[in-house]
């Protein structure tokens, strides 16, 4: 009989999609394939569970961890009889003068016809880890070890322990969001969760050399670099913003410089979005976190797009969204101190609560729309691939 | 030309060098400027680093670079030494070190430390019994050389170190690896901290690095940057060079290990045909060093005959020119054998028809000598 050592994967929450199961199921696919593209695997998969069967499962399963839409990572074994005799065979040289302790066997019968219930094949089962276990014993309720007995239409599979998964939506199931990237450390934070749920990002970032530095750009890049790990790869759009910045600056009462600043944001990356077929925006901004994003202002800036925003990290405090990142990777990163686009031209006062006849007011006082145009004409685009080789040549 | 002294010093491989050269030419800004030159070779340095850290199995705050071995065993052992004197004054090592380690011990008996010398059996392993004796509550550092540099003898790091820690959780240990990497399969995590250096390697000279576990703590003897165990603008060129270095001395160990096991069994059986030669070799001698006494004729003189037919080998350690080999010494305590050792050390890069061609001239050398050196006995 011949006996396979592979992963199996638990869909979770893609299970309760009927309608869109397929779509999501090849997403997830396609999604792993990206994941593991260097290594050596195969991928077989039904309604209900994907086994992938490599070399290097040890591999396989640590990249498995970044992506999203897996309910569980199992490691197991799988065989091609059904015969109850023929497991029970199995589960004994699995489990023979291993220590087992309190264990529970629980049987899942996707092929209806099979001649046993569920309960009695567990029951059967139980009987032979009592036997061939150094020491064992039933326990139902809190078991310490957990064995998983499957038996579909022409295989069996018999696992012990499961690693989680991240859960969610596969990347890319629910389309695209533009990720407005700052440097700081709720933006990424935003972009992680907003991938949770499905949505595959690109990065929108506004640099103003020479007021911010090429390091401060390469921050946003490794930042982008890092949120990547969970989705392969990630477009990023890097927008010079000095022109604007500058005459921001020079012809704006400065209590308004950041909101205005923030307008002219939203309105380019609104733009860049369209013309991505990205149907969100997502940032990281927090309510009342600085003066841009009290209510009033989060209002005033919003006001100038017709997409929605989605701000992932809203109702969170700032430990929370630290704690998020540290877990995701990003904090280290985020806390390098460079200036970015936002911090550069800070006012001592900025406004708390802006007024929008205001901003009306003061945006008439300059030719933003041709400036907002040369912006998006000039943008840099750059795809940026998870763990990038760099300087490969010299190394 | 037939090269046979590579565990002195190695030839810089080709990529190496390469890599070198060109970190030199065109990442010219200091890695600590703001501009963006600077910031392009800070990020050449992170990576170079990574890599190390990632090939060592290591974390990268775990790195530290130095000018070479010397320099990371001062820094491990004086750092640590002046860093824990308040938990003892004790420091045990082998006697198969390195000889700056025994410079460095005097140093340190200057400060009021005391050095123990832990004994070895006659295959010149560490007597566990001996260690376990040695280590004392006022114990704070061992240091034992992974793999010899005059026998080769490689020594079980890791059994080594669960003695010390069952005797004394405090105490720690430092391992010289210089002599190991690149030849036999090491865990940085045997040791607490471990020394290594690029010129054996086939990287360039100049520069080596301290493993140093980020659950200890030393003092810097470079001073110059508040929080740095080794201040000074870091030669990118090198780190570089020697990350790389690293990199092809791991993958290739095992490929490189073969090659030199047969080129060792070949000069084993040639030379234990001379009946006055003894080699000094024992059954935990790695494949890359061959060491033999001459016993009758002076290293000195057949070191220079051989040079004459542009053949190099070498005697006792570069570093100790002269004296006694005090591993034969502590191996065998034998005066003349310790007096007349010469060391063969081979390498991947040597041919069986170089080995071929310096086994001829080592008979008609050593012949010649022999008629003479019975003067000299």
């Amino acid at each position: 009989m011949k006996m396979n050592k592979l992963i199996i994967i638990k869909y979770g929450e893609l299970t309760t999609k009927k309608g869109n199961i397929k779509f999501f199921i090849k997403t997830l696919k396609k999604n792993i394939e990206v994941a593991l593209t260097d290594l050596d695997f195969k991928i077989e998969y039904d309604n209900g569970r994907m086994f992938i069967s490599s070399e290097t499962l040890d591999e396989v399963r640590d990249r498995l961890k970044y992506v999203f839409g897996i309910h569980e990572i199992v490691e197991g074994y799988e065989y091609d009889s059904i015969e109850i005799e023929d497991i029970k065979e199995n589960l004994k040289s699995l489990v023979t003068d291993k220590e087992i302790g309190s264990f529970k066997v629980r049987t899942k019968r996707s092929f209806k016809a099979y001649p046993l219930t569920s309960m009695e094949i567990s029951k059967i089962l139980g009987g032979v880890v009592l036997k061939n276990a150094a020491s064992s014993k039933v326990d139902v309720h809190d078991p310490e070890t957990l064995i998983d007995v499957e038996i579909r239409s022409n295989k069996s599979y018999i696992y012990f322990e499961s690693t989680p998964g991240l859960h969610g939506y596969p990347v890319g199931v629910q389309g695209k969001g533009m990720l407005m990237l700052s440097g700081g450390i709720d933006s990424p934070v935003a972009g992680f969760l907003s991938m949770k749920r499905g949505v595959r990002i690109e990065g929108i970032y506004f640099e103003s050399p020479p007021h911010t530095s090429e390091a401060a750009k390469d921050k946003v890049k490794s930042l982008t670099r890092l949120l990547a790990n969970y989705s392969g790869y990630i477009r990023l759009h890097v927008i010079n913003f000095t022109e604007i910045q500058e005459a921001i600056y020079k012809n704006i009462p400065h209590e308004y410089l950041i909101t205005i600043m923030r307008r002219m944001m939203y309105r380019i990356s609104e733009r860049i979005a369209h013309k991505n077929n990205a149907k969100i925006i997502i940032n990281g901004e927090s309510i009342g976190q600085v003066a841009s994003q009290t209510l009033t202002s989060m209002a005033v800036i919003n006001e100038v797009v017709r997409m929605p925003v989605i701000r992932p990290v809203a109702c969170l405090d700032k430990l929370e969204i630290i704690d998020i990142s540290k877990k995701i990777g990003t904090y280290e990163t985020s806390i390098l101190p460079f200036e970015d686009c936002c911090t550069i031209f800070v006012p001592d006062h900025p406004v708390i609560n802006p007024e929008l006849e205001k901003c009306l007011e003061y945006e008439k006082m300059i030719d933003f729309e041709s400036l907002i145009k040369d912006a998006i004409r000039n943008e840099e685009v750059l795809t940026i691939e998870k763990d990038e080789k760099k300087f490969e040549d010299l190394l | 030309m037939i090269y046979l002294d590579y565990s002195a010093t190695t030839p810089v491989s080709k990529e190496v060098l390469d890599s070198y050269i060109k970190v030199t030419k065109e990442y010219i800004g200091n890695p600590n400027s703001l501009h963006s030159l600077g910031t392009r070779s800070h990020e050449l340095l992170e990576s170079a680093t990574k890599q190390i850290s990632e090939v060592l199995n290591i974390n990268e705050n775990e790195i530290i670079y130095t000018s070479g071995s010397t320099e990371a065993n001062n820094l491990a052992i004086i750092g640590y030494a002046i860093k824990n004197m308040k938990k003892g004054k004790n420091i045990v090592v082998s006697r198969l070190e390195h000889p700056s380690v025994y410079v460095i011990c005097d140093y340190l008996k200057t400060l009021g430390f005391t050095i123990t010398y832990v004994e070895n059996t006659k295959e010149g392993l560490i007597d566990f019994e001996d260690l376990r004796s040695k280590i004392k509550d006022d114990t704070i550092l061992v240091s034992i050389v992974a793999v010899n540099s005059e026998m080769g003898i490689r020594q079980p790091l890791k059994t080594i170190r669960q003695i010390i820690k069952k005797q004394n959780e405090a105490t720690i240990l430092h391992s010289d690896m210089t002599q190991a990497i690149g030849k036999v399969n090491i865990n940085m995590h045997d040791a607490d901290m471990a020394t290594l250096s690029s010129h054996k390697i086939y990287g360039p000279k100049g520069i080596g690095m301290l493993y140093k576990s980020e659950k200890i703590n030393i003092e810097s003897l470079i001073k110059g940057e508040k929080d740095s165990l080794r201040s000074g603008t870091p030669c990118l060129p090198l780190v570089v060079a020697f990350s790389k270095a690293i990199r092809l001395a791991i993958t290739n160990e095992t490929k490189n290990e073969s090659v030199v096991k047969m080129l060792n069994d070949k000069l084993t059986s040639t030379i234990a045909k001379y009946p006055k030669i003894m080699i000094n070799k024992t059954n935990y001698s790695i494949p890359h060093i061959f060491n033999l006494s001459l016993m009758s004729i002076r290293p000195e003189t057949f070191i220079h005959a051989l040079e004459k037919r542009d053949i190099y080998v070498g005697t006792n350690t570069a570093c100790s020119k002269g004296g006694p080999s005090s591993t034969i010494i502590a191996v065998y305590d034998d005066e003349k054998r310790a007096n007349t050792s010469i060391r063969i050390s081979l390498s991947h890069l040597t041919s069986f028809d170089d080995l071929n061609k310096f086994l001829y001239s080592f008979d008609i050398v050593y012949n010649k000598l022999l008629e003479l050196g019975d003067e000299n006995e």
